[in-house]
C-alpha cells in the first residue's frame, strides 16, 4: 500500500507538471497576495501582523492548492482509479501529495515575506516544525473538502466554504505558536499545542480515510 | 398516550421560565441576577449539541443503510440544531454586554460557537448546490460527519488549552463549582430536557411536513 500511495503522489505531479502554468499560478496568486499586503501595509508591518497575515494567505492559497488536484482529475480517471485502487490509497496519496504541495507553497511565501517586510523569524527550526504540521493539517482537511467540493458542483466558493471554518482550530494554534517562533520560543511550553495540531491532522487523515469510501460510491 | 413527552416538554419549559425568573439565585459580585442565562443560555448549547449529534448518528445511518429518510432526518435535526445555536448565541451575547461590557469579545468560546454556526451554515450551502438526491444525502452525510468531529474538537478541546472569560475556563466559576447550588440545579437539569424535547418536538414537525411537501409534489 505505502508503493500505491507514493505512485498516486507520482503521478499527481506528473499530471501537474504537463500543466506548468499550474504550478506558476499558485506561485503567482501567492506573490500577488503578498504585494497587496505589502502595499495596503505600506511596506512595514509589526512581527505580529507578519505572522498573521502569512497564515492568511497561506490557507487561501492551500485551498486553491487542494482544490486544484480533484479539479484537474477527467472526470473518468476516476472510474479508473476505482477499478484499481482502493480509495483509501487515493484519499492517502492526495493528502500526501498536498501535504508536500502546502509546504513548498508555505516556504515560497515565507521567503516572500522575508524578503518584502524583512526576515522577522528568529527561531528558523521552530518555524519549519510549526509550518510543517500546518501543512500536513491543512492537507488532510483540504484534500477531503476538495473531494466533496469537486463531487458538488462548480460552485467557485464551495472549497473556500467548506474547508476555511474546519480549518479554524488549527489556524488559531498555529498563529499563537508561530506569533512565539517569532519573537523567541520555547519548546517545553508549546509542546502540549504541537501535540494538539499533530492529533487535529491525525484525527482528520482518520476520517477522509474512513470517510472517503462512501464519497466515491457513484 | 405516546405524546406524553411533549406534554412533559411544555410542563418542563413553563418551570423553567417561572422558576428561572422567580426562583432563587446565588448572588455573586458582578453576575448578580445574570446568572439566570443559565437557564436559558447553557441548556441551549446542551440541547444544540444533543440534537447535532442525532443529526451525526442518522447520517452514519443514512450512510449505513441508504435510506434517504435517514438523510431528510438528519437535515431537519442540524437545522433544528442551528436554531438553538443561534438563540444560545444570542442569549449569550446580551449576558456578555452586561457582565463583560460587550455584545463579542475574542475568546474561545465565542470562537468555539462562531465556528459550529459558520460550519453548519457550509452544511446547507453543500446541501443546496447538489441536486441529485442520493448524491446530497451521501456528501452531506460524509461531510457531517467529518465537521462534526472537527467541532467537538473545537469547542471541547482547545478552550482548554488557552485563558478565557467565559465562566468555566481560567479559574473563572461556572455551574457545579460553586456558583450553582442546589436550588439552581434543580432548574438546569430540567431545562437541559425541556429544550432538548421542544427541540425534538420541532424537528419531528419539520419531519412530518417535508415529507407531505414530498409526497404532494
Amino acid at each position: 500500500m505505502p508503493r500505491q500511495i507514493w505512485n498516486i503522489v507520482k503521478l499527481n505531479f506528473k499530471l501537474e507538471w504537463r500543466l506548468k502554468q499550474s504550478y506558476f499560478a499558485v506561485a503567482l496568486y501567492t506573490l500577488i497576495s503578498a504585494y497587496l499586503s505589502y502595499l495596503v501595509f505600506n511596506g512595514s508591518v509589526s512581527s505580529v501582523v507578519w505572522n498573521n497575515l502569512f497564515w492568511l494567505i497561506l490557507v487561501f492559497a492551500s485551498v486553491q492548492v487542494s482544490f486544484r488536484s480533484f479539479q484537474l482529475e477527467a472526470e473518468r480517471r476516476f472510474l479508473l482509479y476505482f477499478g484499481l485502487i482502493p480509495p483509501q490509497v487515493l484519499i492517502l496519496g492526495k493528502t500526501l501529495y498536498n501535504f508536500l504541495y502546502v509546504l513548498l507553497v508555505g516556504e515560497f511565501t515565507a521567503l516572500i515575506f522575508s524578503f518584502l517586510f524583512g526576515n522577522e523569524i528568529h527561531d528558523f527550526w521552530a518555524f519549519q516544525t510549526i509550518l510543517i504540521l500546518a501543512s500536513l493539517g491543512f492537507a488532510s482537511i483540504l484534500s477531503f473538502t476538495a473531494g466533496i467540493a469537486s463531487k458538488a458542483s462548480d460552485n467557485p466558493a464551495l472549497p473556500a466554504i467548506l474547508s476555511v471554518p474546519l480549518l479554524f482550530p488549527q489556524l488559531i494554534t498555529l498563529s499563537k505558536l508561530s506569533k512565539e517562533a517569532i519573537t523567541g520560543f520555547s519548546w517545553e511550553l508549546n509542546a502540549p499545542f504541537l501535540i494538539v495540531l499533530a492529533l487535529l491532522s491525525l484525527i482528520s487523515i482518520l476520517l477522509s480515510y474512513l470517510l472517503f469510501t462512501y464519497l466515491w460510491r457513484d | 398516550m405516546k405524546n406524553w413527552w411533549k406534554a412533559l416538554a411544555i410542563v418542563l419549559i413553563f418551570y423553567t421560565l417561572i422558576m428561572g425568573f422567580l426562583g432563587d439565585v446565588v448572588r455573586l459580585p458582578i453576575l448578580n441576577e445574570t446568572i439566570r442565562a443559565l437557564y436559558f443560555h447553557v441548556t441551549m448549547w446542551f440541547a444544540m449539541i444533543i440534537l447535532m449529534g442525532a443529526a451525526l448518528v442518522l447520517s452514519i445511518r443514512y450512510l449505513s443503510t441508504e435510506k434517504l429518510d435517514f438523510d431528510l432526518k438528519a437535515n431537519e435535526a442540524a437545522k433544528t440544531g442551528l436554531l438553538l445555536a443561534f438563540i444560545g448565541l444570542l442569549t449569550g451575547m446580551i449576558w456578555a454586554r452586561f457582565t463583560w461590557g460587550a455584545f463579542w469579545v475574542n475568546d474561545p468560546k465565542l470562537n468555539g460557537t462562531a465556528v459550529t454556526i459558520l460550519i453548519y451554515l457550509a452544511y446547507f450551502v453543500l446541501r443546496s448546490s447538489i441536486d441529485d438526491p442520493k448524491k446530497r444525502a451521501r456528501l452531506a452525510a460524509v461531510y457531517n460527519i467529518f465537521a462534526f468531529v472537527m467541532m467537538i474538537v473545537f469547542i471541547g478541546i482547545l478552550p482548554r488549552l488557552t485563558d478565557s472569560l467565559h465562566p468555566g475556563n481560567g479559574g473563572n466559576p461556572a455551574f457545579g463549582k460553586y456558583d450553582m447550588d442546589n436550588n439552581m440545579r434543580m432548574v438546569f437539569y430540567p431545562a437541559v430536557v425541556g429544550w432538548t424535547l421542544i427541540g425534538v418536538w420541532i424537528t419531528q414537525l419539520r419531519i412530518r411536513y417535508k415529507k407531505l411537501a414530498q409526497n404532494h409534489e
